[in-house]
């Protein structure tokens, strides 16, 4: 059995995709936290940006988990997506929903510009091909270091912010942020139901829970461009 | 109570479908909506016109012959009915009604609004036996099934196998149909030396006949008219994926093979 040997079968393909979307889902909420310490000050972001860049190997394992859960996800929902077009040759003239969400309607399509904008993020803030002109180093001496060295570190605090006070930047990040959480909300309790997690009395907590996560990592993140064009932070740099 | 009606024509499987409108005059709110249509039939076969083609039954609410998606939803606006018990109190005069075949590639259209269904009896066919002695019925008390599973078994069971939940799903998927089938036998004793079988056998049949795929819609549960819950989904994806890594699994791609 080949790689995509599961593609053959309609609920191992579902199981794909709900693994590599709790992948991708633990991704963002370990990120989301991450970024939160931009509150805290610009030395706790940078610390913590040179913190993941000192795991060396490991964050490559990391970064090849994440590419792989991606691949798999985006590839099995295509396959998914058009085994789901041809079953449904002709569509109603009128058509009631009764429990589909519009969230659970459009995956596909959040799906894709989730995709465009998770392209736009690594060019922008990891390849730093979009905007070079903010990326500086800082020169950073330790707090309670013995003699007066001095290291040189990436100053993500600076460019995130030069980024967030380009209004044009800032609404990006907050459409693409919402199309996150409005996946997210569906994605999360569908996960439990496909790995067959349902039982009566505590899926109806998951699925409040998985909308719940879903505001929340919204809101944390849009906080950020938010507080930047407001002037909350940056005022230093 | 006047009605107007924008009913779904069409010849065969091959020709074009399209709408009709007729206006219905006098409608009785005590008719069940299978009642109405037999009204418009006879008038239209008084008018020397083609009747409209739809299929019914028990018009008990138990057979599952009976079909319709009314005004986009199976078996009309109604929860936990069936069209045959639909009856007209739940329109109001002046109302229009639009009425169409239930739509799959699976299911295709016969003639108007009645469409093929036995991909249903392939998918149960594909699910072989249960192994237990045929002739007299068995002591009761010789083989013990606790209360809760009984009656988990009976929720299942409740599938008449009307297919309004591959009707009511975007995707066209039997997914609630063949749950239902997997899951009545999974909580009985009488289901387990068969279980991992019949999952894998079912599942791949209802593949083999076009249906789509799962997206959690959950919208076949809400148009259930035995209101047949996607739990039964997530314990058949339990079961098929412990199947897939079982001896019963390997027996099946070797008689494949050979």
């Amino acid at each position: 059995m080949s790689l995509f040997g599961y593609l053959r079968s309609t609920i191992l393909s579902k199981v794909v995709m709900a693994i590599t979307g709790a992948v991708l889902v633990l991704y963002v909420i370990v990120h989301t936290a991450g970024n939160m310490l931009i509150f805290i000050g610009k030395d706790s972001l940078n610390s913590y940006s040179a913190f993941l860049h000192s795991l060396g190997p490991i964050l490559w394992i990391i970064r090849a988990v994440l590419i792989l859960s991606a691949i798999l996800h985006i590839i099995t929902s295509i396959k998914l997506k058009f085994e789901n077009l041809a079953a449904k040759p002709s569509k109603y003239a009128v058509k009631n929903y009764l429990k589909a969400k519009l969230s659970s309607r459009t995956m596909i399509w959040t799906g894709i510009m989730i995709l465009s904008f998770v392209v736009y993020h690594l060019l922008h803030f990891t390849f730093r091909t979009t905007n070079p002109q903010h990326y500086y180093p800082e020169f950073y001496q330790p707090h309670n270091a013995v003699s007066s060295i001095i290291i040189e570190r990436f100053d993500v605090y600076r460019m995130v912010v030069l980024g967030f006070q380009n209004p044009l930047i800032s609404i990006v990040y907050i459409v693409g942020v919402i199309l996150v959480g409005f996946h997210l909300d569906h994605a999360i309790q569908s996960m439990f139901q496909t790995l067959g997690y349902n039982q009566k009395h505590y899926f109806p907590t998951i699925q409040k829970c998985s909308t719940t996560l879903a505001i929340i990592i919204v809101l944390c993140l849009v906080s950020i461009p938010i507080s930047v064009l407001l002037g909350f932070i940056g005022g230093e740099i | 109570m006047k009605l107007t009606l924008h009913i779904w024509r069409q010849k065969n499987t091959n020709a074009k479908g399209h709408f009709e409108t007729y206006i219905m005059d006098n409608v009785i709110e005590d008719m069940s909506f299978l009642e109405m249509l037999d009204v418009l039939n006879e008038r239209l076969i008084l008018e020397g016109k083609e009747p409209v083609a739809f299929d019914h039954d028990c018009r008990e609410g138990i057979c599952g012959a009976c079909s319709l998606t009314i005004n986009g939803i199976p078996h009309g606006p109604e929860k936990g009915t069936t069209t045959c018990q639909l009856h007209m109190r739940k329109f109001k005069d002046g109302d229009e009604i639009w009425i169409e075949p239930f739509r799959a590639r699976a299911f295709p259209v016969i003639k108007d609004l009645i469409v093929d269904r036995s991909a249903f009896d392939r998918i149960i066919q594909a699910g072989g036996f249960i192994s237990v002695n045929t002739g007299q019925a068995p002591e009761a008390n010789s083989i013990l099934v606790p209360k809760k599973n009984a009656d988990t078994a009976m929720d299942a069971a409740q599938c008449i196998g009307c297919g309004a939940c591959v009707a009511a799903c975007p995707n066209g998927a039997a997914m609630l149909f063949v749950a239902a089938k997997v899951s009545h036998f999974a909580y009985l004793p009488q289901g387990q030396p068969e279980r991992k079988l019949r999952v894998l056998k079912m599942v791949e049949q209802m593949q083999k006949d076009g249906f789509g795929n799962c997206s959690n819609y959950y919208e076949c549960e809400a148009a259930c008219p035995k209101q047949i819950s996607v739990k039964f989904i997530a314990l058949m994806n339990r079961d098929y994926l412990k199947a897939s890594f079982s001896d019963e699994k390997s027996e099946l791609i070797r008689n494949q093979l050979a």
